[in-house]
């Protein structure tokens, strides 16, 4: 009897000396934003990985469903504020496809949207690229990433006026047409950023430190990576060649040469590198499509009340991050009866758990840093 | 000249009849001030010109405005300001430890420039156990980390103190063991006798391993990135001091830029001939021209630490440690080793 | 079984499904290449599980609407096929007084957070889930805000012009 008692104490106490409960975040640098990590930890290596989100949550949807369809664009570019192109162009298709094929959208604009779209995976990748240094501790990175993204943003504030959430297509087309000096603008930008990726690999891919805290991390292996429903980069990392531009097309990405780069490890290495190796053939897309660009209208014929046909729709597109989908309820009115968004972010980031134990801290960081999640999106 | 001036004022002060214990205190204060104020403003220019140099680096310029030129007057603002902060302890925090921590810190930092030789008679104790000094004294840092990680009460700080005293423990042989080859050249461990002994040539010449491994470990003394990870800001935070503000942050963060000169001007005493250089431009004295040097060397190899900082990415826990234990001190042993062999070969 | 998605048409699909669960099949078409079934909640895991075995080995989106005018809810899976390029959408309906359907964690992992939020935000159980709790919202949280009859005073509802 007094063994039974005497054994939970005796646990007890050993969780006590040996085990630590952290919480990283919701205010912590590598958690990039307000995501809080439970840990429980035994010394420097993390036992156990809980995630709590939600402190970023605004109702999203339940804003979306008490907006007409036009209305709901402008909520998009909260989502993943840093490719907010790509949440325009995912949600404008999906209400596209609700009408069944009625809405034509025009060329020029199928064009515009591809080459904002790639534009903004690029911008997506830097941003991604700089922070994931931050997390390393390598500072510099940072700022190189920083200094191209610049220079993409400035050509979509040349386009839509805004830096941040330009709110840009619209159901049937996008909103203007592109300014006189984009296409010249265009091309110089991606001279100076060809030559800029080698730069990066100097400090990043190069480093032995870099490849020591990035190889053979946080490895995501195939079956969990599909059972999880990991997706974008991070699936692809995994070994398993799905990206959403080749599998099921959209816009006019069948028109275009691109590969796509597959990790075989599905380690944070080759997240990193997929990734990397993604700007290389987004750069290719955008200067096809701007050899391409055909000149004519920005805006198709759309009727004047929106209000697509009831029925529900499943619409997936490939974001920076992974496949962002939007499940759409028409019940016949202006307004859609349920508007919901499947995160790439959300989708990823529910991977963590199961990745994450055995790690030491600071691999924790590298991991999370790797799997690419904005909050904006992850919380809605 | 200044040891006729004390001289002087002994046989002043024995005519006044006061006792000598009396100048003697006056003494110290005296010099405490003057290593004080060098270090404050050193370490003034050094976070000045780290920030200057990690901009140029990452192609942005830096601070620009504050004092006009090139925002010269940017660390005085900012030294300025973290005095006049509020004095903030947390409430689970060791009050006393707390208070104690950056003391023991910053008082070790200055107590290293004792042993400094800016130039010839420029010393402000030549003890024959100099180097030795200076491997007990810059150890005690350590101390002073793991009191303030453990006393904020911060699962993180405390993290960090555990990661720092693990580092210098494993960083600490590798450093002694790569500077005895220095010793067994010099056959002294006084630092004046060490830069005498490099009259014909540095000792990073015959001795470039020694250097290497001597810098690497000082680099991880003074936890520099890539070796940082007792503060590493994206994992713990900020580490050991993420509970301290105001002036006894100021006081860890003045410690680390004081420790990195002491590092540097070791490294220079011990490996790059110390004060010795040409005399440029020949009317100036020749004491001119030893701390002109003096300084130069240090201040080139704080520019490389500052350079690999913003260059490298941190290293994690477990690597620092194989590093330490598995590359850096066989190779420091197996120089030692070499090293005596030819000594005793070539006589 | 020896039947795999890869020799079959969507057509051939779904009438797979509706030979093997028969009646539990309430609904059952193809809209644009995509399988699109209405299931028992009785039958509603044992379906998936085929259609995984199928080939559907990812769970694209797990949704909830409510459908307030049918006194319904419904829980919609769209399931999809990396190798064969296949799509399906499986619905279950179940009332809204008790809305309880079985978790399919077993099925797919990353059923858990979208069953979480469908529990959240809808208010729909999910029997057999291991980490039953709110995600969206706090854990004090009172209701289930994408409810059509859920009311706040800091909702603003559209109105036309």
């Amino acid at each position: 009897m007094a063994e039974t008692v005497q054994a939970p104490v005796e646990e007890r106490t050993k969780d006590r000396m040996e085990e630590m409960y952290v919480n990283m975040g919701p205010q912590h640098p590598s958690t990039h934003g307000v995501l809080r990590l439970l840990l429980k930890l035994d010394g420097e290596v993390v036992l156990e990985c809980t995630p709590y989100i939600g402190y970023l949550h605004r109702c999203h949807e339940k804003i979306g469903e008490n907006r007409t369809y036009t209305q709901v664009i402008p909520y998009t570019d909260r989502l993943d504020y840093l490719a907010s192109m790509y949440n325009n162009w995912g949600y404008v298709l999906a209400v596209e496809r609700l009408f069944g094929g009625d809405i034509k959208i025009p060329e020029r604009a199928e064009y515009i949207r591809l080459i904002l779209g790639e534009l903004q995976r690029i911008a997506s990748h830097l941003i991604w690229l700089g922070t994931f240094g931050l997390d390393l501790g390598n500072f510099t990175i940072f700022m190189y990433c920083f200094r191209e993204r610049e220079m993409i943003l400035d050509l979509f504030e040349s386009v839509s006026g805004q830096r941040l959430n330009y709110s840009f297509y619209r159901i049937g087309g996008v909103a203007l047409d592109l300014p006189d000096s984009f296409v010249s603008d265009c091309k110089a930008f991606l001279e100076w950023f060809k030559p800029r990726l080698p730069e990066y690999d100097a400090i990043t891919t190069d480093n032995i430190i870099w490849q020591k805290r990035t190889q053979g991390l946080g490895i995501l292996p195939k079956d969990i990576a599909l059972s999880c429903a990991a997706s974008g980069p991070m699936l692809r990392a995994s070994g398993i060649k799905w990206d959403l531009r080749r599998e099921d097309p959209y816009g006019i990405y069948n028109r275009f040469e691109f590969d796509i780069p597959v990790g075989e490890n599905g380690d944070v290495w080759d997240r990193f590198w997929v990734r990397r190796r993604e700007m290389e053939e987004s750069v290719k897309i955008v200067e096809q499509a701007l050899e391409q660009l055909p000149p004519g209208e920005v805006m198709g014929k759309v009727p004047k009340k929106l209000a697509p046909p009831p029925g529900d729709l499943y619409s997936r597109v490939e974001s920076p991050r992974g496949e962002l989908g939007f499940y759409l309820v028409s019940d016949g009115s202006t307004k859609p009866y349920r508007y919901k968004v499947r995160s790439p972010a959300f989708v990823n980031l529910s991977t963590l758990p199961s990745i994450a134990p055995g790690h030491l801290v600071a691999d924790m960081v590298a991991i999370l840093g790797s799997i690419d999640i904005v909050l904006g999106e992850v919380d809605r | 000249m200044i040891e006729q001036l004390v001289q002087r004022l002994y046989t002043l002060s024995a005519t006044w009849d006061i006792p000598p214990l009396v100048v003697q205190l006056l003494l110290m204060v005296v010099v405490a001030v003057i290593i004080i104020l060098f270090v404050s403003v050193s370490v003034m220019f050094l976070v000045w010109w780290e920030r200057k140099i990690s901009a140029h680096i990452q192609a942005r310029f830096g601070p620009m405005r504050v004092g006009g030129w090139h925002g010269w007057a940017q660390s005085i603002a900012d030294g300025i300001k973290l005095i006049l902060k509020e004095d903030i302890v947390p409430q689970a925090a060791d009050r006393i430890i707390f208070a104690l921590a950056p003391m023991v810190v910053f008082a070790t930092a200055l107590t290293l420039y004792i042993i400094i030789p800016f130039g010839p008679g420029l010393i402000v104790k030549d003890l024959n156990i100099g180097v030795l000094f200076y491997i007990s004294l810059s150890s005690l840092t350590v101390v002073g980390i793991v009191m303030a990680g453990w006393s904020s009460g911060n699962k993180y700080s405390a993290l960090g103190a555990l990661r720092s005293a693990a580092q210098v423990v494993s960083y600490e042989v590798p450093l002694v063991v790569s500077v005895l080859p220095v010793i067994m050249l010099a056959g002294s461990l006084r630092m004046t006798d060490i830069i005498a002994a490099q009259e014909k040539i540095w000792f990073i010449v015959p001795q470039v391993v020694a250097f290497l491994t001597f810098f690497t470990a000082a680099l991880a003394e003074t936890n520099r990135l890539p070796f940082d990870i007792p503060e590493a800001e994206s994992e713990l935070v900020a580490g050991f001091h993420v509970e301290y503000s105001g002036i006894r942050f100021a006081m860890f963060f003045m410690a680390e830029y004081a420790n990195m000169f002491t590092v540097s001007a070791i490294a220079v005493t011990c490996f790059l001939g110390g004060w010795r250089g040409p005399a440029l431009v020949p009317f100036l004295p020749e004491k001119f021209w030893a701390v002109f040097w003096f300084l130069t060397k240090t201040y080139f190899l704080i520019f490389v630490m500052i350079w690999l900082r913003w260059t490298l990415a941190r290293l994690r826990v477990d690597q620092l440690m194989n590093l330490g234990w598995k590359v850096l001190l066989p190779i420091a042993f197996l120089n030692l080793g070499v090293t005596g062999v030819v000594m005793v070969l070539l006589g | 079984m020896g039947l795999t998605a890869a020799s079959m048409t969507a057509d051939q699909i779904l009438q797979a499904l509706k030979e093997r669960f028969g009646e539990a099949v309430l609904q059952g078409d193809v809209k644009g290449g995509e399988v699109r079934v209405t299931v028992t909640p009785s039958q509603s895991v044992e379906l998936l599980g085929f259609l995984c075995s199928l080939g559907f080995e990812y769970l694209n989106c797990l949704s909830g609407v409510d459908w307030i005018g049918q006194g319904e809810l419904e829980v919609v899976y769209n399931l999809s096929s990396l190798q064969y390029k296949h799509k399906a959408e499986v619905n279950v309906r179940i009332p809204r007084e008790n809305p309880v359907v079985r978790s399919v964690i077993s099925i797919w992992k990353t059923a858990n957070w979208h069953e979480r939020e469908v529990y959240d935000l809808l208010g729909i159980r999910f029997e057999g889930h291991p980490d039953h709790r709110r995600i969206l919202l706090s854990e004090d949280w009172v209701g289930h805000p994408l409810r059509k009859d859920y009311e706040d005073e800091r909702l603003v509802r559209y109105t036309p012009a």
